[in-house]
């Protein structure tokens, strides 16, 4: 798979349906998103937005319509998956990160046994990362010795080594203490300025003012609002969104 | 006992006593019901064991059964037997040097430095190869012995070693065989698993030894020795595979998922992150197994086979010690505690590591 | 044919398809193998035998048997026999692990001392090597003409001859329920009657209830008695041999007292992991309320314990009704050696096999089936006590 042609969307999603048993988490949703552009999906908890982008890279089968990425369609196709997993990178809420290797090694072990890179490659590839997210000196430690906030930034270090050309977010702060929010999406908004194609669930609206290029809003796992964040915060149109926004701005 | 009173005003030893062991009335009861059995036990085992025991071998047996205490001069003059079983005399020291090897293996493999998987695999695979060339001879100038011929300690820990060897590896394939997403897998291997448990050791060995032979072709029988080993294999398999299966379902679902996200491949997922930390979770209920596992290889000798057991009963069965059986048996239980008490006291000792360090 | 490949679907359709398919045709070669086998020995496979009398003896039944019976009669009686094996083995081995594990718990240092040195000792030797050890030791008594006698039982070589009373076998087998019920009435009047009764009151109730059942098991015991004969029955040296009294062999003394001696050291462990997994805040809380220390232990920490302890001791008891093929070792009849014996003299590997199989699947299925009807009638309700 060449992944480099600049062709076509980052992300492109038409009618996705899934279901757990008889549970419909996603009903016919749409979704596109250009190269650089950075997504953030908000809405109540039950509505979706995990399992949305949990879709785009596979860790949840769809089961109705078509997810393509970086040009590729994300089918039952074996070597598909592989190729877009490679280039697609993801945060989560609770970081995951592998407790028995150190924050190094964390970084390093998937550019080596996924994309074969020498190990001094890897490594000078990890210490540019851990630098990035402002944490060069623990990289000896083993994650259990570090803070949330560093668990995370290690965990956006780790996604990032596989230099991916797109970066998930699954509440990258929901999991944190109020003063390691901040660390956490000051590295998201470094991201963001190079110009990184991000898809984010947050609730920090903050974040989503300074950066988004579109904020959506899903709600009984269909996608309900879709604007700027200019017009999404002062003037939207759907009675569900005003009355989670004004639940989450604690108006 | 460890015992650590810290008290301030230090109280005298008689005081001490006297609040630790006679309280209560009920209290002193229990401690004076204690003491009197201990005191009359250790008296009477040291008494039979040491005092009035017989140590040598000159007076022979006749001067030993008469004795009133313990006649350890059956182990002075048959303790060859019981090790080595029936080994040729001379390559003794064979058999003497393969045991040592096995034991030199477990050993380094209780060491936290070399649990990595290939390490282990390394170390175990190089002992159990040390003590096959020293047993069956036939190169580096050593004279050709056959497998019917080991006998005693040596077979028993040859048993146990090859056992695991083969378990170990095989209960991890039915773990995540069992654990796998297709069902009709995870159905059929859950089958197999439950299948052997609910089943005695004995009658597998016993399928094994005896029935196998009819089930298969000439030229995938083997020895029957072999035979046996890998129905103790497939029986500490299914046991060990439930054991690793509960180390996995101790790893958050996460871990798998992180490593999807990374692109890693299933075997990948498996080798590098999932099973890692699911042997460190397994690893106390492991060693367990293991302890389980080595007193359980003495059932091979119902199925003919000369190990310790066998080769302690042909130590005093024949001839003029026919009278020693208790000295025989209590050397070999001796033996067996040895191993068994030291690999479940480190068994008990890493699972208190673990829960008090858990990082 | 490449693409198909790299299809997830197809893919697993395949793996799955490959690996029962080949599990099913190595099962399947070996029957046919060893039905060829058996063929060419004049052996026809089907459980015809079953209806074919043995030939053969055995030398431990609880119910008649003689060489002319059938082979399923044989089978019947070797599970009996491991039942009964099983079940002794598993009462004995109860009261000590009970004995010991309390004496592990206890607060006086020398008793849980010597708990933890019986346990040291006697988990860490395998099982079959006590089995040999006790059936050593009982084959070396003397003969019966120089027997051992310690109350009214006669130790000797030949086995234990314990006093049994003259009485019918159905009145003794109805007095023992009489017994069993003696103590099992007050314990179940005692988790069914409400606390709100008065302590005396429910003790009375209790006490009663025994003292019926125990003098029902006695006026039965008094009425099944045989004419002319002394209530019990000494064993007694006459010329050579011993009369009277009841016979219990070797084999299955040395492995009921293994199994009792062995499965106690595992029993101890888990009564003491009970005791343990009651927290001291529940006894606390107990001691604060003015309980006595008796009424705490009756009444809070002995049944928090029991409903910690039931789910491993039930593991723990099917462990051991399947020691009880160690029989073998020592040539008690039970039901794996009754098989081993049939496939050596009649051939019907398959089928005995197939037998040997489902009896053991049997007898586990039915003991987790006790088991988890016990374990649910005393759980703790609801979930939300450990958030
Ligand atoms: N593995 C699963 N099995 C069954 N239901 C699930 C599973 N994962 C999620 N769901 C359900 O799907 C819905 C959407 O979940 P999710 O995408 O996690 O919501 P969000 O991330 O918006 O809070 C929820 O109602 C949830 O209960
Ligand atoms: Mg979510």
């Amino acid at each position: 798979m060449d992944s480099t042609l600049p062709s076509g969307p980052a992300v492109r999603i038409e009618g996705l349906d899934k279901r757990y048993g008889s549970f419909h988490a996603l009903r016919k949703v749409n979704l596109s998103v250009e190269r650089g552009e950075r997504i953030v999906i908000c809405g109540p908890s039950g509505s979706g937005k995990s399992t949305l982008i949990r879709c785009i890279n596979r860790l949840e089968e769809h089961e109705g319509g078509r997810i393509t990425v970086l040009g590729t369609e994300l089918n039952d196709d074996v070597g598909n998956i592989d190729g877009i997993r490679r280039e697609v990178g993801m945060v989560f809420q609770h970081f995951n990160l592998f407790p028995h290797m150190t924050v190094l090694e964390n970084c390093m072990i998937a550019p080596m046994i996924v994309r074969k890179r020498p190990r001094a490659e890897a490594e000078t590839t990890a210490r540019r990362f851990l630098a990035k997210v402002r944490i060069p000196e623990q990289a000896m430690k083993f994650p259990g010795q570090l803070s949330g906030g560093q668990q995370q930034r290690v965990a956006i270090a780790r996604a990032l080594c596989m230099q991916p050309q797109i970066m998930l977010f699954d509440e990258p702060t929901s999991a944190l203490d109020p003063e390691m929010i901040a660390e956490v999406l000051d590295v998201m908004v470094t991201l963001a300025a190079e110009g990184m194609t991000m898809i984010c669930v947050t609730h920090e609206m903050g974040f989503a003012r300074r950066v988004a290029d579109r904020v959506i809003f899903m709600d009984g796992g269909e996608i309900v609002e879709e604007a700027p964040p200019e017009e999404f915060f002062t003037s939207s149109r759907n009675e569900r969104t005003r009355q989670f926004l004004s639940q989450v701005l604690g108006h | 006992m460890e015992m650590v009173v810290v008290a301030p005003p230090a109280p005298s030893r008689l005081e001490d006593l006297k609040r630790r062991f006679f309280a209560t009335p009920l209290q002193a009861l229990l401690s004076l019901i204690s003491l009197t059995i201990m005191a009359f036990i250790v008296w009477k085992l040291l008494d039979w064991a040491v005092f009035s025991a017989v140590f040598t071998t000159t007076g022979g047996p006749e001067a030993c059964q008469a004795a009133a205490g313990a006649c350890w001069s059956v182990i002075a003059a048959r303790w060859r037997i019981i090790l080595f079983g029936l080994y040729p005399f001379e390559e003794q020291w064979r058999s003497a040097l393969a045991c040592v090897s096995v034991v030199v293996m477990t050993v380094l493999s209780c060491i936290p430095a070399f649990w990595t998987g290939r390490r282990i695999a390394l170390i175990w695979g190089a002992g159990t190869g040390l003590y096959y060339v020293l047993m069956k001879g036939g190169v580096l100038g050593l004279p050709y012995v056959g497998e019917e011929a080991w006998g005693g300690l040596a077979l028993t820990l040859f048993i146990f070693v090859t056992t695991c060897l083969i378990g170990f590896p095989l209960a991890i394939c039915l773990a995540l065989l069992r654990r796998s997403d297709l069902p009709w897998i995870s159905r059929t291997t859950g089958l197999i698993i439950d299948g052997v448990r609910s089943l005695p050791l004995i009658s597998i060995l016993f399928t094994f030894a005896v029935v196998l032979p009819f089930a298969l072709p000439q030229w995938l029988q083997g020895d029957k020795l072999y035979r046996v080993i890998l129905g103790s294999a497939l029986f500490f398999s299914a046991y060990q595979a439930e054991i690793v299966r509960g180390g996995m379902q101790g790893v958050p679902a996460g871990q798998e998922e992180a490593a999807m996200a990374l692109g890693m491949s299933y075997w990948q997922r498996i080798g590098r992150i999932v099973l890692p930390q699911a042997m460190r979770n397994a690893l106390p209920a492991t060693i367990n197994q293991f302890v389980i596992s080595f007193k359980e290889t003495s059932l091979v000798v119902i199925v003919g086979f000369f190990e310790i057991l066998a080769s302690g009963n042909a130590a005093y069965g024949t001839g003029e010690w026919r009278f020693a059986y208790v000295e025989v048996y209590a050397f070999i239980a001796f033996i067996y505690f040895i191993f068994v008490f030291s690999l479940s006291r480190y068994g008990a000792y890493l699972e208190r590591r673990m829960a008090v360090g858990e990082r | 044919m490449v693409s198909l490949l790299r299809n997830q679907k197809v893919r697993n359709a395949l793996l799955q398809a490959l690996y029962v398919g080949s599990l099913a045709a190595m099962v399947l070669a070996c029957v046919m193998i060893a039905r060829r086998n058996l063929a060419e020995q004049g052996i026809t496979s089907g459980f015809d035998f079953l209806f074919k009398s043995t030939g053969w003896d055995v030398n431990f039944s609880l119910l008649p048997a003689t060489a002319n019976d059938p082979y399923w009669w044989f089978f019947l009686i070797g599970i009996v026999n491991t039942l009964f094996l099983g079940t002794t083995g598993l009462i004995l081995a109860t009261i000590v692990g009970t004995i010991v594990g309390l004496a592990r718990t206890s607060s006086n240092e020398l008793a849980r001392l010597l708990g933890r040195t019986y346990v040291d000792i006697f988990r860490n030797i395998p099982l079959i090597l006590q089995v040999f050890f006790w059936y050593a030791l009982i084959t070396h008594l003397p003969t019966p003409r120089a027997a051992h006698e310690a109350f009214g039982m006669l130790l000797t070589s030949r086995g234990l001859y314990v006093p049994v009373p003259n009485v019918a076998g159905i009145a003794f087998a109805a007095a023992i329920l009489g017994v069993i019920a003696a103590i099992a009435l007050p314990l179940w009047l005692g988790r069914t009657s409400h606390l709100s009764q008065p302590f005396g009151e429910r003790v009375g109730i209790q006490l009663t209830a025994a003292a019926t059942a125990l003098a029902t098991a006695a006026i039965i015991l008094a009425l099944g008695r045989l004419p002319d004969l002394p209530l019990i029955d000494f064993p007694a040296l006459q010329g050579l041999n011993l009369k009277g009294g009841m016979r219990i062999p070797p084999e299955f003394s040395a492995l009921a007292i293994a199994i009792a001696i062995y499965g106690g050291s595992y029993i101890a462990e888990i009564v003491r992991g009970g005791f343990k997994a009651v927290g001291k805040g529940q006894m606390e809380a107990a001691l604060s309320l003015g309980l006595s220390p008796w009424r705490v232990f009756t009444l809070v920490r002995l049944p928090l314990a029991l409903r910690a302890m039931l789910p491993i001791l039930a593991n723990q008891y099917v462990w051991l009704m399947k020691a009880t093929t160690m029989g073998i070792a020592v040539g008690f009849t039970d039901f794996f050696m009754i098989v081993a014996l049939t496939i050596n003299h009649s051939g019907q590997t398959l089928e005995v096999i197939g037998i040997l199989m489902a009896g053991f699947l049997a007898i586990n299925l039915s003991l987790a089936a006790v088991f988890n009807r016990i374990n649910k009638a005393i759980a703790l309700k609801g979930n939300q006590l450990r958030g």
